[in-house]
């Protein structure tokens, strides 16, 4: 097969899309994976067991190494997944020439290895603590210093060489959504062995293109894995609903997925024979390569947008030169939160929970996404985003922007303001609110921003400036005060977003540091239950419980803006698979000549 | 002259010491702590501590010390904490494309600075000497972000003549594309200082009895400057520039970014935003061995070309 | 005794040949007119409040004609909501008692307060939340002034004394102020700075005071002890150390003023690299705080703003820049030839 595809391509001219990336790589080892910008060139070099459809909205897990979707019973505690046949790694000396068919053992050899403690992998927390066995291989390692890759345990077991069948501990409907992540493509054990020290830098996966040439940090070149086995683009459109915040109805919808089938039906997957991505740190040399169609597709950065768009629209002499827009909301949050544990701030008495809501009502989204995000993004008040399961967009919260009612608020418990103009603590003590943000100059703008919010309740701002990995240490820590955060949903379900409260979760990702029995014992119903009305009506009493005790102030969500010439077929954006380039093609008729 | 070189390499080490002492204890007092952002979104503590074991920042300060220096001694600083690529390997390809900035860059800041210096020099006190001077100052008073934000923007996308970014593997066309719009722009700020301080390099040498004493004899004006003068003022000239390399190598990083090149200066930045410390540590150990060198070479250079000079 | 006599006389010489240098003295102007500005602006008298925004967002300069080109919609005002009304799902707010008495209180308070009218174009047009960009150039010329002088002044004496005790004592003080020097030449400069910078931590003006201070004290320790060795064995120190004075005496009280002319060439010239370099700590994010505004903040900045139309900042801070150096290196200049005529050719 993989003869016949290359006989084809050679009569061809080569197709070659040409991307950016606005931060470097680090590294091609799935397990290692930690960042987006990787994992989107690893979505294309390996293969999960499951992926997203292309088009159908909301997002819809469809299989991708496996053959069809997984067999579920047992309440969700039992797994049974079936591979395609004839799914090849892509060739590498470690094979020594033969074609390597990926089985169910790779499946299981890759998943054991994200509870390898060498490994220290940033997504082992998909699989940690829910299949059975698996936890204690994981322990017995730390112990020993090597982990048993030949154990046979009873989470994991190979029916035959295409069926695999997993155990988990405990009822969870998202495990589907692990096995959907890019970091969950299959590897082969014997590659990982020979290339053990720099299995980064040699990634051999069975997905639709292989790494070529790579300068580190500078540039990434992809091209067709001449293994990959023959399959068609075939995605039919299943819009559902509009999205509100982008004021576009589902007909405009269909006649965009319209025109990508068109583009794209029965063609064989992938069509575009090299990518070649280079690392740009600076937005102002991607746009202007962008420009001057150096680039196929840009992801249009928010302070940009005013050079490309009038409000939501693009530019007339964008649209001129045939260059299209794609709009989706990213499914993400921008939170405020304030840490529960602080002595200043903290605690649950009821002159810190009015304080702590005064300083919430006294952010002004408005202002922050007309003057910061230039209009690109929206008010959104929920902890669950748009386009995620469980989301609400009739909540109505009740921490909006009132600078008069904050001050009452603050007034009437007492934070009277002393001689220098500035509140105090009601009993005579300094007030003041630390933010801690990174270097970079976008956080400096949400340092501007905080200011003016605190000057509107006379209360003194201190401002924290941190490298992020110090950042992320102080919140772990439970040492950061208050903080803008954002959260990108790994999959599309509520629950990802809600666990950033729960209490366990403290020196984890519950950078406010909140621990309320009532709010866990909620939360953990949740926990068991599919995805339903019942449960979302527990979603939204956990979410009111955050603003009534001044946690949390989710403040927006983003659009995501994305550029594409006039020539790439096929596109349309996906807000959680992180790349989609395999189902792209190129009209190079349409290509300007240099 | 064996007997100066073996002193003069003796006397490094402790400089090299002090270097390793100050970097490794400021970047360990306050370096930060990469393990929570190496752990991932949802890390608990127990993989935290896994972390640190790895990385073997949670032993003992003197023992990672000890580490260190050992690592010095092989010459291998083990793999990038945040890419797991071997240290020495970021190092061996990050320098290519380093050079291929400087050294044209070096050549034609030498060229043009030597140039008008010797011109200016020739009508020392005249008006084109002022101007020339006023003008040099002037256009060094830019800041270089300034240029690059506007030159960028003027030459690469509103007049189309250079590519805005980017690099290749080839060194022709580095040189001839890539290149191009970084180097002239790294020239307006680098030629002025090196101007002034050739031309002040000239003037002494014009000032010599030497120069009187080939004009007595009838030389030409253009002949003292560009053979006997030249040579003389070409010592401080070539040490000057030799001792100026190491610190180009890493001053380079604004170029660097903006024009997507993947030097050594944008490296060292993204290593210390990840807190990658194993390549803050190469860094370091070599840019400092590379100054240490380069400023012996520049002495053993002056010793060699110009006898008057005694080291010793 | 004779040589401190002399001194007054050198630099009364330097000042009668600085005013008869043209560039000097027309450089020597512009200093003074960015150092009238700065005072002014210390005093308060200019640019009492830049964080007061007073022209919509970019507000373009109010003579340039492109202005009336701009197709961005306008702002939307800003509405406040009211807070008390929501659903609360069956659960009890903590504050709800609180909320009530302020119903009851201000009953008929909806919305915000009223905000003063704001400018449709500045002198100098606008940043992004409708500062005026005049008023910041002068509170930033303020700051970066300061900043260039202050630091200068650090690094200044921190070399001076540096070099003065090497030179003076020479043996083993002098090997060991070579070796801090070689440590501190051989450290590549940007790990130095984040090195110095994550030590102070971000403490404002200050930091960035202290990081351009402690990095840049090896050029003037260079010259200045080279001075020393070369005046500890004059006759007029010999004479000093001979009827007893003691070696602090004869250090800073008999050969500084003979060195000072070296010294304060060096001031001048650190006072303009400072200056340039601050915009460089901006970019990597070691500028000053959000309450300071400075010409690296505002570089900053403007660095995306150029590609969205919105030059007017860039080009003000670059300007004002561009212009102070320039006159700053030039005096300096002047300031060499005139204290050192030998120089002169």
């Amino acid at each position: 097969m993989g003869c016949v595809a290359s006989l084809a391509y050679a009569a061809t001219p080569e197709k070659v899309l040409h991307l950016e990336l606005s931060a470097a790589e680090t590294g091609f080892d799935p397990v290692a994976t930690s960042d987006l910008n990787t994992a989107a060139i690893e979505q294309q070099l390996f293969e999960a067991l499951l992926t997203y459809d292309y088009l159908a909205r909301p997002v819809r897990l469809i299989p991708r190494l496996a053959a069809t979707m997984p067999v579920v019973t047992d309440q969700g505690k039992t797994w049974v997944f079936t591979l395609k046949k004839g799914a090849y790694f892509c060739p590498d000396p470690v094979f020594k020439g033969q074609l390597r068919e990926a089985t169910a053992q790779d499946v299981v050899y890759t998943i054991m290895r994200f509870m390898d403690p060498k490994n220290r992998s940033p997504y082992k927390f998909l699989v940690d603590g829910k299949i059975i066995g698996l936890d204690e291989l994981g322990d017995e390692a730390r112990k020993s210093g090597r982990f048993n890759y030949d154990a046979s345990i009873a989470g994991l077991e190979v029916l035959d060489r295409y069926t695999l069948k997993i155990r988990l501990k405990t009822t969870d409907y998202n495990f589907s959504h692990a096995m959907a992540q890019p970091m969950y493509g299959v590897v082969a054990r014997e590659v990982i062995e020979a290339y053990a020290g720099d299995t980064a830098s040699h990634p051999v996966g069975t997905g639709p293109y292989r790494l070529g040439r790579w300068i580190r940090s500078s540039l990434i070149e992809l091209e067709k894995n001449p293994n990959f086995r023959h399959e068609l683009w075939d995605f039919g459109a299943t819009h559902s609903g509009s999205d509100p915040a982008l004021g576009s109805d589902p007909k405009i919808a269909n006649s965009e997925d319209a025109r990508v089938i068109a583009q794209m039906k029965g063609k064989t997957i992938p069509q575009i024979d090299r990518i070649d991505i280079q690392v740009i740190e600076e937005s102002q040399s991607a746009w202007l390569s962008f420009g001057k169609g150096e680039l196929d597709m840009i992801g249009l950065a928010g302070q940009f947008s005013p050079m490309a768009l009038t409000g939501d629209r693009l530019k007339p002499a964008l649209v001129q030169r045939g260059i299209r827009l794609d709009r989706l909301i990213d499914p993400s949050i921008a939170y405020y939160f304030i840490n529960q544990q602080d002595p200043v701030l903290g605690g649950m008495s009821r002159e810190r929970i009015a304080l702590r809501r005064a300083i919430f009502m006294a952010q002004n989204d408005e202002e922050m996404i007309r003057v910061i995000y230039k209009g690109q993004a929206f008010r959104n008040a929920y902890p669950i985003p748009d386009g995620v399961e469980g989301s609400d967009p009739n909540y109505r919260s009740v921490l909006n922007y009132n600078p008069r009612e904050a001050n009452h608020l603050l007034d009437q418990m007492g934070y009277a303001k002393g001689p220098d103009g500035y509140r105090r603590l009601p009993d005579g003590k300094p007030l003041s609110v630390r933010y801690t943000t990174s270097l970079s100059s976008q956080d400096r703008e949400l340092d501007e921003m905080m200011k003016k919010s605190l000057d509107r309740l006379s209360i003194h701002f201190e401002s924290e400036k941190l490298k992020f990995p110090e950042i992320i240490k102080a919140e772990r820590q439970c040492r950061v005060q208050m903080r803008l955060s954002g959260w990108i949903a790994d999959y599309p379900d509520g629950d990802n977003f809600m666990q950033l409260w729960y209490g366990p979760h403290i020196h984890e990702n519950n950078g406010s540091c909140y621990q309320d029995p009532v709010w866990d014992r909620l939360y953990e119903k949740t926990l068991t239950m599919p995805a339903s009305l019942q449960r979302d009506k527990i979603y939204r009493q956990l979410a009111r419980l955050l603003e009534l005790n001044g946690v949390t102030k989710v403040s927006t969500s983003h659009i995501r803006n994305v550029l594409s010439q006039p020539w790439l077929l096929g596109y349309k954006a996906h807000p959680i698979l992180p790349s989609v380039w395999s189902y792209l093609d190129i009209d190079d008729t349409q290509r300007p000549k240099p | 002259m064996i007997a100066y070189l073996m002193r003069r390499i003796w006397q490094m080490i402790p400089t090299l010491l002090g270097v390793v002492l100050l970097v490794f204890f400021l970047f360990n007092w306050v370096g930060g702590d990469p393990a929570y952002v190496l752990a991932g979104k949802m890390a608990s503590p127990e993989d935290i501590a896994n972390i640190r074991h790895q990385l073997g920042i949670d032993r003992p300060l003197w023992e990672q010390l000890w580490i260190f220096i050992r690592q010095i001694v092989s010459g291998d600083f083990g793999d990038s904490w945040s890419t797991h690529e071997p240290v020495s390997q970021i190092f061996r390809t990050r320098l290519g494309p380093s050079m291929t900035l400087l050294i044209p860059l070096m050549i034609l800041e030498t060229a043009v600075a030597v140039l008008i210096a010797l011109l200016v020099s020739a009508f020392r006190g005249s008006l084109l000497d002022r101007s020339l001077m006023v003008a040099s100052t002037m256009v060094m008073s830019i800041s270089l972000l300034v240029y690059i934000i506007v030159g960028q923007y003027v030459f690469a996308s509103v007049l189309g003549w250079f590519p805005v970014k980017g690099w290749s593997q080839q060194l022709s066309q580095n040189l001839t594309t890539y290149a191009v719009l970084p180097v002239l722009l790294g020239l307006l700020v680098s030629v002025a200082p090196s101007l002034r301080l050739y031309r002040t390099f000239i003037l002494d040498e014009v000032g010599q009895d030497y120069v009187r004493t080939a004009r007595a004899k009838g030389v030409s004006e253009m002949r003292i400057l560009w053979v006997h003068v030249l040579r003389n003022a070409g010592i401080p000239i070539v040490t000057n520039l030799l001792m100026g390399l190491p610190a180009l190598l890493t001053g380079a990083f604004l170029l660097e970014r903006f024009f997507a090149i993947p030097g050594i200066g944008r490296e060292i930045i993204l290593a210390v935003e990840r807190s990658d410390f194993p390549i803050i540590k190469a860094a370091t150990v070599y840019v400092a061995m590379a100054t240490l060198v380069a400023n012996l070479l520049g002495d053993m250079l002056y010793r060699v070309l110009d006898p008057r000079v005694n080291l010793d | 005794m004779t040589t401190t006599m002399r001194s007054p006389g050198l630099w009364t010489l330097a000042w009668r040949r600085l005013c008869r240098d043209r560039v000097g003295i027309v450089s020597l102007w512009v200093v003074a007119f960015y150092f009238g500005v700065v005072l002014m602006a210390l005093g308060g008298w200019l640019a009492p409040d830049w964080t007061r925004e007073v022209g919509v967002n970019y507000a373009p300069p109010t003579w340039w004609m492109g202005a009336q080109e701009s197709e961005d919609a306008p702002a939307a005002p800003t509405t406040a909501q009211a807070n008390v009304v929501a659903d609360l799902y069956g659960l009890q707010d903590p504050l709800a008692s609180e909320f009530a008495v302020m119903q009851a209180a201000y009953p008929n308070e909806v919305g915000l307060p009223p905000e003063p009218p704001r400018m449709q174009t500045l002198p100098l047009g606008g940043d992004k939340w409708g500062h005026d960009v005049l008023t910041k150039l002068i509170k930033g010329s303020q700051t970066s002034l300061l900043v260039g002088f202050v630091a200068a002044l650090v690094a200044t004496a921190l070399g001076t004394l540096f070099g003065a005790v090497a030179g003076y004592f020479g043996r083993w003080v002098d090997d060991a102020f070579n070796w801090l020097y070689g440590v501190f030449t051989a450290i590549p400069y940007l790990l130095l700075v984040f090195a110095i910078a994550a030590v102070l931590q971000q403490r404002g003006v200050v930091t960035i005071i202290l990081i351009l201070g402690l990095t840049g004290w090896t050029g003037v320790f260079r010259l200045v002890r080279a001075e020393y060795l070369k005046h500890k064995s004059r006759e007029y120190v010999l004479a000093a150390g001979a009827i007893g004075a003691s070696n602090m005496r004869r250090m800073f009280v008999h050969i500084l003023p003979n060195v000072s002319h070296v010294i304060l060439v060096q001031l001048s010239l650190n006072v303009v690299g400072f200056i340039k370099s601050e915009v460089i700590l901006s970019f990597l994010g070691f500028g000053v705080p959000v309450d300071v505004v400075s010409w690296g903040s505002m570089l900053n900045e403007a660095q995306n703003e150029l590609i969205l139309g919105k030059w007017w900042q860039l080009a003000a801070a670059g300007l004002a820049m561009a212009v102070l150096v320039t006159a700053f290196s030039m005096l300096t200049d002047a300031l060499r030839d005139a204290l050192d005529p030998k120089l002169k050719q």
